[in-house]
């Protein structure tokens, strides 16, 4: 883990000497030295006491006529002061230009952004058109306060993610580790046990066994170590099938969330759509049961013949329904109206590569034919 | 000699050949044909280095694929010594094909040690001269000569541009001397003719960290082919080597220095700026367009690549808010200073890159992209300034390098923050070190992107450790023992000393009186019955210095005294080479020496102690890591979690390799002998993870002696051997002729065609032995008390 702040202790050079007091770190050896992000200038802290405890007043270095307060006081972070001074104007600019990899077309966007960001960090730290800069950042800042937002959103999670990532995997290992000196104890222990246990076993034995006795103790000692291994291999297969699906579980939830267009500042933002609601689940695709192309079923046709089979109570005794031999008959008289077999069969020597035949096609056509005729 | 291997002619520059060169060349012959990655070992002593060549070479010039050689070795000698191998193989390859064949073999070290021109190479730094050198070479120097202006240029560079550049040295096999001696007679610069020559070479011999470390890598060897054959020797530390080309340590003074680079650089800009604002613009508009491969300057004058590696390098374009060279500046600055304030605590921090980058965040709004892009971009920037006075930036590149590897791999890595150098200093020395744990990443793209890579080494065992933590499958892995004709080595463990205390070095008991005397006695005795030089390891420094002081106390140095010359090594690498210097001496001269030395250090790795200069090895208590370190504390953890190798298993394999390379030291032949001794309670559970050729010869009964037993199986050990012992005996046993080969060749399909019949091999007995073997309890008790109760 990385260490808190606190833990950077601060080690400077016996003879460093505080700019405003001239007091050197030889005769106070507790000297702290803290730096106003205003204008970073390094003082030690009795100074910070002495001067600013009744209020803001100006900064003491000569030349320097900036007002400071005491509370923006902190600990130099890095040594070099202008890395210092860098890295609080990116962490200002950065919480504001926070735009995400996703939301761009294409990769050469995002570097020509990365770069215009840089390009502006620079200047701030330089002081290059520090006015047009800041202007440009308060304009994009004032016209994006949601996807600003949202972006800082993520990134929190994600960080709070990680977090909690390397949190687990540590625990994981910690478990692993004291697995397997477990296991090793165990083993030693085990040796021991059987070592005793032979030994008591050859005391009480008479001389004759004594061979036999430390032949079967080998045995034993070899089946268990060999069962033990068996054993580990399995928990280690185990634990690596959890493992797998542990790291699967925390799924990357990246869901791109910008909303107003890309201001005038950053180009080759993607345009935003918003995604289709998806629509229920068919898991037909599409198809209807008992709806057919060419016909609808009815209830009564017209039969001399089927009439009189209606009202017979011998027939329908047995079960025999009608609308049953109505579908069925239909269902034949149509089946392979759909189907253009001279099509078919021209497509079929184009591509004679696929050499399936179609057997159903070819047959079914003339019972169609036949039966729709009899039908009739 | 010249023989088959299935359908592969292979010539052998000796006569005779050691029966595990032949099995060792059949398994990279077996691994090459199939296409995939091997680790294996074989005695230091046997010659690898010609069987590995002897067998590539042939196989690159029968296939037509001619598949490319990159041989890696550690140190400079070794690859010098490799040249020569070489060299002499190819000799002897065209007496026996009675041509010359279409062969180029090139080495390549550092510019120090190839540069001809006559005031650099004058220079003692390395940094120095590669500086210099390029303030002579760059493309933009050379450029300005022609604009008429008055720079100087080296002679020696300049006039490689004159040659044909395919072809800027002949064909053959330099040595560096070689072509050193080259470059002079025709005063062209060996540094660029053999980087300039690499994509035309056949084989191709370097350092490790020209292949490992990415930093170099993307730059010297990203020109090799696929079926490129990467062999990596004396690779028992490759997992360190990989772990240290990622790993940064970042003090406060390099702090400094960067901030002093940094400003620099703000001025250099300013000037430009004034003078040739035309350059900045020009960069920057490339940096926008992301051309980043339109800017391919000539690649030597690169002075910082990226570290991250190459199939990851990034084709993106620069993000936006470094674009501008003055953006960039600050953002360093700031980045610098921000590493200042965390320099600046007073306890020890570990916390991971995630951890780091969010800290980083949180008070710099420095975001993770426009880090990674550090090292690159200060690259670019470098070019347009034309900067010349290098090495006045190399803290700033650190830093750079850092930014990058932080921000590019979350997994493998560790921020350790140290503010003291040891537990007891009051003044604070801040290091951050930002260690790599994972050894498989800077190999990864070596073992990716060529189809073989062979891994070799005396002491690898045990084997499966690493492709366990390089990550890596191998087609074979295969360990070789040596063939001897007589037992030419004496391993022995010793657990007691004479009085049948036991003896160890761990924590507890390493500085009680009585074990300390009992390391004493082992040593005295030793150098009483040991003919010429002893060499005896200690597991650190520490440990050695408040040893040795109690032995003076003891009046144990006094009574060795009698028998040979101390001599002791340090961490300074110069008094350390006269001891050795010293040490070879009394070795020659007179009664020999004893040289006390550390496992971890100079003397263990790449000093051989053949014949007379080591019959004897001492290896007082086992060599661990000191395991408080907070970096191996880490690795450890990080080997348990995603290598699945225990904490202990592991520092008992990383002592045990460092053991068995000591006690390699003393056997350097076949025709060497020597006692090695292993003096701990401990080894006597360990024994069976030293390398196979070591704990084959280590006898059962010799694994559990007291001193004085010890010191008689040695004395009885040291009689036979100086018996004389004549090249004839060792002949069909441990060297074989042709004659010999066919035998065993003909045996081998024999053997084959039975096995066939039978149905199935049961292949693998072997392995599933050593497997088996691994397990940590102690079985010595049992025969312990079988023994007491047959009494």
């Amino acid at each position: 883990m990385p260490p808190s702040r606190d833990a950077i202790v601060h080690r400077g050079d016996e003879d460093e000497v505080c700019p405003v007091c001239k007091s050197s770190r030889y005769l106070n050896p507790d000297m702290r030295f803290l730096i106003n992000p205003e204008c970073y200038h390094k003082m030690c802290e009795s100074c910070v006491d002495r001067i600013f405890s009744s209020g803001p007043a100006n900064c003491p270095v000569a030349g320097c006529h900036k007002t400071l307060r005491k509370n923006r006081f902190r600990k130099q972070t890095f040594e070099d002061i202008n890395v210092e001074r860098e890295v609080d104007i990116r962490r200002r600019v950065m919480t504001v230009l926070n735009r995400r990899e996703e939301e761009f077309d294409s990769k050469l966007d995002w570097d020509n952004f990365l770069e215009q960001r840089e390009e502006m960090i620079f200047n701030l730290v330089n002081g290059v058109d520090v006015g047009k800069t800041e202007a440009d950042l308060q304009q994009y800042a004032s016209e994006n306060m949601r996807s600003i937002r949202t972006n800082q959103d993520l990134e929190a999670k994600e960080v709070s993610s990680f977090q909690e990532r390397q949190n687990q995997e540590q625990e994981l290992a910690r478990i692993r580790r004291q697995a397997a000196r477990e296991e090793k104890e165990n083993e030693r222990k085990e040796v021991m046990a059987s070592r005793e246990d032979l030994l008591s076993r050859l005391a009480s034995g008479r001389p004759a066994d004594a061979a036999a006795i430390a032949r079967e103790g080998q045995k034993v000692l070899l089946k268990k170590s060999s069962a033990r291994r068996s054993e580990e291999e399995r928990i280690r297969l185990k634990q690596a099938a959890l493992r797998g699906s542990d790291s699967k579980k925390p799924g990357q939830a990246a869901a791109t969330a910008a909303e107003e267009s890309g201001s005038g500042l950053i180009k080759g933002l993607k345009k935003i759509k918003s995604p289709e609601p998806e629509k229920p689940y068919d898991p037909f695709g599409g198809m209807v049961p008992n709806q057919r192309d060419y016909y609808t079923l009815r209830d009564h046709y017209p039969s001399p013949y089927l009439d009189p089979i209606r009202q017979d109570t011998r027939v329908l005794a047995g079960g025999y329904d009608l609308q049953e031999y109505y579908s069925r008959t239909l269902l034949e008289a149509f089946a392979g109206l759909g189907c253009f077999i001279n099509e078919e069969v021209s497509k079929r020597e184009a591509s004679s590569l696929n050499a399936m035949k179609p057997v159903g096609t070819q047959g079914a056509a003339p019972a169609a034919g036949s039966s729709s005729q009899g039908s009739k | 000699m010249k023989f088959f291997i299935d359908d592969l002619p292979v010539l052998f520059p000796y006569p005779r050949i050691y029966p595990e060169q032949y099995a060792y060349m059949c398994g990279l012959k077996k691994t090459l044909d199939s296409g995939g990655h091997c680790v294996l070992e074989m005695p230091s002593g046997t010659g690898k280095t010609v069987t590995l060549l002897s067998l590539i070479v042939a196989y690159q010039m029968h296939y037509p694929t001619h598949r490319k050689l990159i041989y890696c070795s550690r140190t400079m000698s070794e690859i010098e010594k490799a040249l020569a191998e070489l060299k002499e193989l190819m000799k002897y390859r065209t007496q026996q094909l009675g041509y010359t064949e279409d062969f180029r073999a090139l080495g390549l070290t550092s510019r120090k040690n190839l540069c001809l021109h006559p005031s650099v190479k004058r220079e003692k730094s390395g940094t120095v001269v590669d500086a210099r050198c390029r303030s002579l070479t760059a493309g933009f120097v050379k450029e300005k000569k022609e604009r008429g202006e008055d720079v100087d240029l080296c002679v020696y560079h300049e006039n490689l541009d004159l040659l044909q550049p395919t072809n800027l040295v002949p064909r053959g096999v330099f040595t560096l001397d070689g072509l050193l001696n080259y470059g002079e007679q025709h005063k062209q610069c060996p540094y660029f003719s053999a980087r300039r020559m690499m994509p035309f070479c056949n084989v191709i011999i370097y350092s490790y960290h020209y292949l490992l470390d990415p930093k170099i890598a993307e730059r010297v060897s990203k020109e090799f082919s696929r079926d490129s054959i990467v062999v990596f020797d004396e690779a028992h530390n490759i997992d360190n080597v990989c772990i240290e080309s990622l790993s940064i340590d970042i003090s406060e003074d390099s702090l400094r220095k960067a901030t002093r680079g940094a400003n620099n650089l703000e001025r250099k800009i300013q000037e430009v700026k004034s003078s040739d604002a035309d350059k900045l613009n020009n960069e920057y508009m490339k940096l926008v367009e992301g051309l980043r491969e339109a800017e391919q300057a000539r690649e030597e004058d690169q002075f910082i690549s990226n570290p991250v590696l190459p199939d990851d390098l990034l084709k993106e374009a620069v993000p936006g808010n470094i674009r501008r060279a003055e953006h960039f500046v600050a953002f360093l600055k700031r980045f610098i200073e921000y590493l200042k304030t965390r320099m600046k605590v007073t306890h020890t921090i570990s916390e991971t890159p995630l951890s780091f980058l969010s800290h980083v965040k949180e008070l710099t709004y420095i975001e993770r992209k426009p880090l990674r892009f550090c090292a690159e971009r200060l690259t670019s920037l470098v070019r347009t300034l034309e900067l010349i006075n290098i090495e006045d930036y190399q803290p700033l590149q650190e830093v750079a390098t850092f930014a990058t590897l932080v921000s590019t791999y979350d997994k493998g890595f560790l921020l350790i923050l140290e503010p003291f150098e040891s537990e007891a200093a009051t003044v604070p020395n801040p290091i951050l070190h930002f260690t790599c744990l994972d050894a498989a990443i800077a190999i990864k793209p070596v073992i990716e992107r060529f189809s073989s890579v062979v891994i070799t080494s005396g002491t690898l065992s045990p084997l499966e450790m690493y492709p366990k933590m390089l990550g890596f499958e191998t087609a074979m892995q295969e360990s070789y023992s040596m063939t001897l004709a007589r037992r030419s080595f004496l391993p022995m463990i010793v657990t007691r000393g004479s009085d049948q205390a036991q003896i160890s070095s761990s924590f507890q008991i390493r500085n009680d009186p009585g074990v300390v005397r009992n390391y004493g006695n082992i040593l005295l005795e030793f150098s009483r019955i040991t003919p010429d030089g002893i060499v005896v390891f200690f597991p650190s420094y520490l440990y050695m210095e408040s040893i040795i002081s109690m032995w003076q106390g003891m009046g144990i140095l006094d009574s060795i005294w009698n028998y040979k010359l101390i001599l002791v090594e340090t961490p300074d690498a110069q008094e350390s080479s006269l001891a050795l210097e010293t040490y070879r001496t009394a070795c020659c001269n007179g009664r020999g020496a004893i040289l006390l030395c550390v496992a971890r250090g100079k003397v263990s790795e790449g000093i051989d102690f053949d014949h007379h200069y080591g019959r004897a090895v001492l290896c007082i208590g086992v060599p661990f890591q000191y395991t408080e370190s907070r970096i191996l504390k880490a690795r450890l953890e990080f080997l348990r979690e995603n290598c699945r190798i225990r904490e202990n298993d592991f520092l008992s394999f990383d002592a045990m390799r460092h053991a068995a390379q000591c006690l390699g030291r003393v056997l350097r032949g076949k025709d060497d002998y020597g006692v090695m001794v292993l003096a701990d309670r401990r080894f006597q559970k360990k024994r069976n993870q030293l390398p196979k050729w070591i704990s084959q010869a280590l006898l059962e009964s010799e694994t559990n002696l007291s001193t004085d037993m010890a010191v008689a199986t040695a004395k009885n050990f040291l009689r036979t051997m100086a018996q004389p012992f004549k090249a004839k005996d060792q002949e069909g046993i441990s060297t074989w002729s042709l004659a010999d080969l066919e035998r065993h060749r003909q045996k081998q399909t024999q053997e084959e065609g039975r096995v066939r019949q039978e149905g199935h091999v049961n292949g693998n007995a072997a392995n599933g032995a050593r497997n088996g073997a691994g397990d940590e309890f102690d079985d010595g008790i049992d025969e312990d008390l079988m023994m007491l109760d047959a009494q």
